[in-house]
């Protein structure tokens, strides 16, 4: 049996008692592995998300990733004056871009905290950039929620209707996952356990907000430019 | 208190104050089905109130109260525990985690969130027997209902809703039959670990597995799901409810596979002792890191691809449906991405765990054990790049046939090595013939039929001949049950001493053994029978000149069952009345057979460091990996919990 508590987060001295715990060093070895285990699987998902998209762009089955566009050759209707599935509207690109840089932004204050964490820097200073960083995020989320409401086409209306709101499930869930991530760094800074040096941890949440930002980024590039 | 000299103290041993584990300290598997069970109504009561109307209702509805069974058996039973405590800043203290490991518990911590390897690796075990239990009770319908072309024992719905659970039942139960139970009881002490490099998310694995247990039965009263196994799109979109409850088991289970495969892998890169090099692992590892791998890479297919049939089904998007843009392709891209390697990720880790049993038993080193690694790797890699072979008769992307069914061929050149591989270890060998012998033979038998029949069917033109026939399913059966199920059954006799710390009854075994061999043999090749008459597959009723195969099919099945209920009894019978276990029956020079029966908490009373090889079987004692006593006293004993230490405080 690992003792996975590291004995520095008691805020006191005893390994000499705990011969169990393993030192600090070889548990952030241990979590960055996997941190980066992790990323290696939502990498995965991110490229069948990708495949999910030009897959269904390219092959537009019955004319439906978007939709017909209307024109007089095209009057959106068939031959006989029925109407067919008329191009919708692409979503507005500044909400995708802003939930991005948002995402961005958390991503660098959390960059903050690890750097302010290993300069050994006031308890408040720490915690006041993850609390920043965690504001950012609610935001984002905000934001992700608010343009649910305000699409101009609904989950019926084709391929593209669908990815793009598949994409922005996507995006909500990671950034639900990155606000309780971010939560907790914020009320661990506040509780000092981020003191006397202990940066180790604030990198994996470093790692991985960094990633999210990354792939936030990659789907924000994707919904607006190869609608 | 009182000190037993001629025993060191152990760590399990330890008295833990009485607010140690914490919330813990309330939580188990009937508070977890307790919680379960009120969050899923509550979810059905919340959800029935205000989606039932809407344009998908009763899909949401199901949706809501699966998904809110997943989240309440999982707070129940402590799997949020220490996410949440860490969230609020309160991490576990040294007694908590004492606790969450099972000290001081006894036979109770079976049933509660315990982070001790081995007690999830037994959790595993047992839940692995009951889902193969199901998943043959399931078989045994269908056979029953083949034994007469037009018998009335099943209606065709209920046939094909028992097709499709039958068949992902067992796909659940065949990955993680292994990586469930030995990678996690057997493998840490292999490299010399004291536990899993993440105890809790191993204990997490295994909790959500057992959550997505029941949404997959409750398909069953949910109009059942009668899309097969594989669920191809659009059939699977206009499925009944059970679909729904379905996809939840499904995207569930891909979050234990994938939290268990990252957990695998650190705990071997990071948790190896002292002179433990990667040269020096057992080739069990080795098959366990790169099922894993392939696990981390397979699954978030698998999630997106149920992910995105539920927001079809539940919010009406169209990845599936033509009529609204989608395709059928898209969900048979999504689902063969993951579909092939996961055959590899079912197959590796037995493979790996039978070249254990053969090398020990054999008193021969391992041959080829850099050829065997690099073969796995390879397979492996091939495995990602030939998933369209399932697609050859789907009108996809014909052009790319050509390249699809040269992969797929080129696949068999690294299986057949490790087959080398593992008639060359057995080559001039004093095998030393036990019962874990026995099904290695078996497997030798079974996987040259199975590999065999699988190069046809990788073939174009004749899978356009062979597909969707009973030839089809006579194959993947020999492979997977011949094959994996087999070697896992081998790592089962050979490991039970020391999951148990009972000795196996090889005579009940031995009979079990036949019963299954022979019922193996009489039942699939029934079934190529069937195939090579064109019998398809999955269907209730079929025409009496396939009578004379099914017969066979169906005695071979009632025969095989009969065996593996045997072998069941041979295990409840050794628990109960069996000889006790020596640490080392087999003479075998892996780690984990240098450790005491039962194993103690930490493993090693004593840090080991590796010295040799694992497989120096032939050169005079001592060899393999040895065990050096290393200066760590405190390791073992009991760590000073009094009142006076800090660590007796809690200070969160």
């Amino acid at each position: 049996m690992a003792i996975t508590t590291d004995p520095h987060d008691q805020g006191r001295v005893v390994e000499a008692v705990t011969g169990h715990h393993e030192t600090r060093e070889q548990r952030h070895f241990k979590e960055r592995i996997a941190v980066w285990l992790f990323i290696g699987g939502d990498a995965i998902f991110l490229l069948m998300e990708l495949f999910y998209w030009f897959y269904l762009r390219a092959l537009n089955t019955d004319g439906m990733w978007r939709g017909a566009a209307c024109s007089k050759a095209n009057p959106c209707t068939d031959g006989l004056g029925n109407p067919i599935t008329q191009e919708i509207a692409k979503a507005n690109p500044w909400y995708t871009v802003s939930i991005a840089v948002l995402v961005v932004i958390a991503a660098a204050l959390v960059w903050g905290v690890e750097r302010s964490a290993q300069r050994q820097l006031k308890r408040s200073v720490i915690s006041g950039s993850a609390a920043i960083g965690l504001v950012v995020l609610i935001a984002a989320i905000v934001v992700q929620c608010y343009q649910f409401g305000v699409l101009p086409f609904t989950t019926i209306d084709g391929a593209y209707a669908s990815t793009f709101q598949f994409f922005m499930g996507s995006t909500l869930a990671h950034l639900l996952l990155l606000g309780f991530i971010v939560a907790g760094l914020w009320t661990r800074a506040r509780r000092g356990r981020y003191d006397d040096g202990l940066w180790y941890q604030v990198r994996i949440i470093r790692i991985f907000s960094v990633w999210l930002a990354v792939s936030t980024c990659v789907l924000a590039i994707v919904m607006i430019a190869f609608s | 208190m009182t000190t037993d000299l001629a025993r060191p103290l152990l760590l399990e041993d330890t008295p833990l104050g009485p607010t140690a584990g914490g919330f813990y300290r309330r939580q188990n598997a009937y508070t977890g089905l307790a919680t379960g069970v009120l969050f899923a109504f509550v979810g059905w009561l919340i959800s029935h109130a205000l989606l039932q109307g809407s344009n998908w209702g009763t899909d949401m509805v199901v949706t809501v109260t699966m998904v809110g069974w997943v989240v309440g058996f999982n707070l129940g039973v402590g799997t949020f525990n220490a996410p949440l405590r860490w969230m609020l800043g309160h991490d576990q203290t040294y007694e908590d985690e004492l606790y969450a490991a099972g000290v001081g518990q006894g036979k109770k911590r079976y049933y509660k969130f315990c982070t001790d390897h081995k007690v999830v690796g037994t959790q595993y075990l047992v839940l692995v027997v009951i889902l193969f239990f199901i998943g043959g009770t399931l078989a045994m319908m269908m056979r029953t209902q083949l034994i007469t072309p037009h018998t009335d024992f099943l209606s065709a719905n209920s046939y094909n809703a028992i097709v499709s659970i039958h068949g992902m039942c067992m796909i659940i139960a065949t990955i993680i039959m292994v990586t469930g139970p030995f990678t996690n009881f057997v493998m840490p002490i292999m490299i010399g670990a004291k536990d899993m490099a993440f105890p809790r998310l191993n204990a997490m694995s295994f909790w959500v597995v057992v959550s997505a247990i029941p949404p997959l039965l409750a398909t069953f009263v949910l109009g059942g799901v009668d899309a097969g196994w594989t669920t191809y799109a659009p059939l699977s979109v206009q499925a009944p409810p059970a679909m729904d409850a379905f996809s939840i088991t499904m995207i569930v289970f891909v979050i234990s596979v994938t939290v268990s495969g990252v957990n695998t892998i650190v705990t071997v890169l990071t948790m190896r002792a002292k002179g433990m090099t990667l040269g020096r692992l057992p080739i069990f590892v080795w098959a366990s890191i790169v099922g894993a791998a392939l696990s981390i890479y397979a699954m978030p297919a698998l999630l997106i691809a149920f992910t995105s049939m539920i927001t079809d089904r539940v919010v009406g998007t169209s990845f599936f449906v033509a009529g609204q843009g989608g395709t059928g392709w898209l969900w048979e891209n999504a689902f063969w991405i993951f579909g092939h390697p996961e055959v590899y990720i079912i197959l590796i880790p037995p493979v790996g765990a039978m070249l254990e049993v053969a090398s020990t038993f054999a008193r021969k080193p391992l041959f080829g054990y850099k050829v065997t690694i690099a073969g796995f790797v390879a397979i492996s890699a091939l495995s990602i790049m030939v998933w369209a072979h399932h697609m050859f008769t789907t009108g996809w992307a014909p052009e790319l046939a050509g390249p699809f069914m040269v992969t797929t061929e080129i696949i068999s050149i690294p299986t057949g090595i490790i087959f080398l591989c593992l008639i060359g270890t057995l080559w001039k060998g004093r095998i030393w013939t036990r019962l874990p012998m026995y099904f290695v033979y078996l497997f030798l038998w079974n996987f040259i039929i199975g590999g065999v029949t699988g190069i046809y069917l990788s073939d174009t033109p004749a899978d356009e001949f062979f597909h969707g026939d009973m030839f089809v399913t006579a194959h993947f059966h020999y492979t997977l049950l011949g094959g994996a199920m087999i070697a896992a059954t081998a790592a089962l006799c050979y490991w039970f001493p020391k999951i148990t710390g009972k000795m196996l009854n090889e005579r009940i075994g031995k009979t079990a053994f036949w019963m299954i061999a022979i019922g193996i043999q009489i039942t699939y090749f029934g079934m190529f029978w069937e195939g090579f008459e064109g019998m398809p597959r999955r269907v209730a009723f079929y025409d009496p000149i396939f009578q004379h195969a099914n017969d066979m099919a169906t005695g071979g099945a009632y025969l095989l069952m009969l065996g593996w209920i045997v072998l069941l009894y041979a295990g409840i019978e050794s628990l109960r009345h069996g000889p006790n276990a020596p640490a080392n029956p087999w003479h075998s020079k892996t780690l984990e057979w240098k450790v005491p029966t039962p194993v103690p908490l930490v493993n090693f009373l004593v840090d080991p460091v590796v010295t040799s090889d694992p497989y120096g079987y032939g050169e005079p004692e001592p060899v393999g990996p040895v065990v050096i006593p290393a200066p760590h006293p405190d390791r073992e004993l009991v760590p000073n919990l009094s009142s006076d230490n800090p660590l007796a405080k809690d200070d969160g």
